[in-house]
């Protein structure tokens, strides 16, 4: 590891965030009016926060205004992240069933152009009980499921593409309090990034984790190297005695180019709080490049204005 | 040799020839003299193309074809066309695009008897009126049009999208007797009258009135449920092709389902 840079009071590891590869769709929900439509994206991307307990990593993108969905209604771009194409096709009908199908006035439509086509109201439909209606419009298969508030429309199938998931930023404070209020600015400017989205509560993780444990049984254990609980303890602690707490950013994009520019724009916000906000250090997860193909050096990122 | 030829007519023929075989793609291969030998069915013989056109290199560097002349005794222009274009000045006879899968034809004028029957694929706009069974089913075949659009500016004839199962139909004029007549999928929009029995038969698919509200059959029945996703959708993809289709999204609709003695899935949406 080179030296660290100080900006704005703040130091940052010159050290890289490594990611992995994923398989990601995004979804566009629609409904009567933006609440609703936040409501059944909301429900969709529950218990998703990381594909360790959960199956897969999901988000909200976005708030999409009416003349930007495919039926002029208010809607949200939700984006979701599997191992696997086949993980992805069982979170995808396991969510959207439960969560859209349900919601009053909702639609569902893919909101990606190209990739292999998994099922999004392929299999729903049955919901329909043989009452179910199927539609070409423009070279694309909707399904139209008689609902007790009138009928839900899904779209056939959405795409998938390769995504990149596991990026992150490690916000060492002072305290609880500044470490999460950094947190939270630099979640704000990443939200900004389009294609990414930050799948944790509030985008932010508490509770780093490494590969493996001394319990076999488990593939992830705490990240001790970042605990303050263990700076005196751990022998690989990269913590000193000034850092009371730590948070993560974990950021899934659909390409590498998206996951930099988010975590560039949350550096960015970070340091510019500047270490008077109590932000101690800037620094990232990695397993020495074991772990993924995708590695995003911060100090790299920092110095560039635009593309990654 | 030429991707796209220009035939300018010489003579009409006495009798119907079949004119299935000179397809843009087949033809692009062809050199002009190769063009004008080209054999075409015509009674019990054949008569060469040259016979019957001038042949001359056309302008453009996709497969294409530009007919001019009165094509009425021309059979099957653009039958199981599979790419490239046809571009038709003057009236066209029977079977223009059955079977095609890809491409476009246009048609300044008429077109005849079975227009887009067993369409699959590709664009077909006729500038005038079209003839009885456009959209439908090859005699004796089960399937009608199963994709593709198909535009008739001017008026339909009767058993308009008999069995049709797939695609988009517009016709901008009326429409004869039996639209729609066991239609099995697909949608047809239509701006202006409509003959007898319209949707006799219907079994699924989707007819948009544009114009004037049609007396509803008996054998339909309304529903009174929000449609708003689905319109939208529809009125969107309908837009393009203008006057009256491209207001429809502000005219919400009245929905009734039939042919009721067929299941009762196929719908008629009347935009207020």
């Amino acid at each position: 590891m080179g030296e660290p840079i100080v900006d704005n009071g703040v130091v940052i590891d010159d050290t890289f965030a490594e990611a992995f590869p994923m398989k990601a769709t995004r979804l566009v929900v629609t409904a009567f009016d933006a609440s609703w439509a936040s409501n059944a994206a909301v429900a969709m991307t529950g218990f998703a926060t990381s594909v360790i307990a959960c199956g897969c990593e999901a988000g909200i993108e976005r708030t999409l205004a009416p003349e930007e969905t495919p039926d002029g209604r208010p809607g949200v771009s939700v984006l979701i992240f599997a191992m696997s194409g086949k993980e992805l096709a069982k979170q995808v009908e396991r969510r959207v069933g439960p969560c859209v199908l349900t919601c009053p006035t909702t639609a569902i439509y893919a909101g990606l152009d190209d990739g292999e086509p998994i099922a999004l109201g392929r299999n729903l439909r049955f919901f329909g009980d043989g009452w179910q209606i199927s539609k070409m419009i423009d070279g694309k298969r909707y399904w139209r499921v008689p609902v007790m508030d009138g009928e839900f429309v899904a779209e056939e199938t959405t795409p998938v593409v390769k995504g990149v998931g596991g990026g992150n930023l490690l916000i060492l404070g002072r305290d609880t309090a500044s470490a999460l209020a950094a947190a939270e600015a630099g979640v704000a400017a990443m939200r900004r990034v389009p294609n990414v989205i930050m799948p944790f509560p509030g985008g932010v993780v508490r509770s780093g984790s490494k590969v493996g444990s001394k319990y076999p049984a488990l593939m992830a254990s705490t990240n001790d190297a970042f605990c303050p609980a263990l700076t005196p303890l751990a022998r690989n602690t990269e913590l000193g005695g000034e850092v009371r707490s730590v948070m993560e950013i974990v950021i899934d994009g659909l390409t590498d180019a998206d996951v930099a520019a988010a975590t560039r724009a949350g550096i960015a916000a970070i340091v510019a709080r500047g270490s008077a906000a109590g932000v101690l250090r800037i620094s990232a997860g990695n397993y020495g490049g074991k772990l993924g193909p995708f590695h995003f050096h911060l100090h790299q990122l920092r110095g560039e204005e635009g593309g990654p | 040799m030429s991707a796209s030829w220009l035939l300018r007519q010489r003579s009409v023929p006495p009798l119907g020839v079949d004119f299935a075989a000179v397809l843009p793609t087949r033809v692009a291969e062809l050199s002009a003299a190769g063009l004008s030998r080209l054999a075409l069915p015509i009674g019990r013989d054949t008569v060469a193309l040259g016979e019957l056109f001038d042949v001359a290199a056309g302008d453009g560097d996709l497969p294409g074809l530009r007919i001019e002349g009165d094509c009425r005794r021309l059979h099957g222009i653009g039958r199981g066309m599979d790419g490239g274009r046809i571009v038709v000045d003057g009236p066209v006879g029977d079977y223009l695009g059955a079977e095609m899968t890809a491409g476009e034809i246009r048609v300044d004028g008429d077109a005849g008897l079975l227009a887009a029957c067993a369409l699959a694929g590709g664009r077909i706009e006729i500038g005038g009126d079209v003839g009885d069974f456009a959209a439908s089913a090859l005699p004796g075949a089960i399937d009608g049009m199963r994709g593709g659009v198909l535009v008739v500016r001017g008026n339909a004839g009767a058993r308009f999208g008999d069995r049709m199962r797939r695609g988009s139909a517009v016709i901008h004029g009326r429409a004869g007797d039996f639209l729609a007549s066991r239609m099995v999928a697909g949608t047809i929009a239509l701006a202006g009258e409509i003959g007898a029995h319209p949707g006799f038969g219907m079994r699924r698919g989707t007819l948009v009135f544009a114009g004037d509200r049609p007396r509803v059959p008996d054998t339909f029945a309304p529903t009174g449920h929000d449609i708003c996703v689905f319109w939208a959708l529809l009125a969107r993809s309908l837009a393009p092709f203008g006057e009256p289709f491209d207001a429809l999204a502000g005219r919400p609709p009245e929905r009734v389902v039939g042919d009721l003695g067929v299941d009762g899935k196929g719908e008629w949406l009347l935009p207020a």
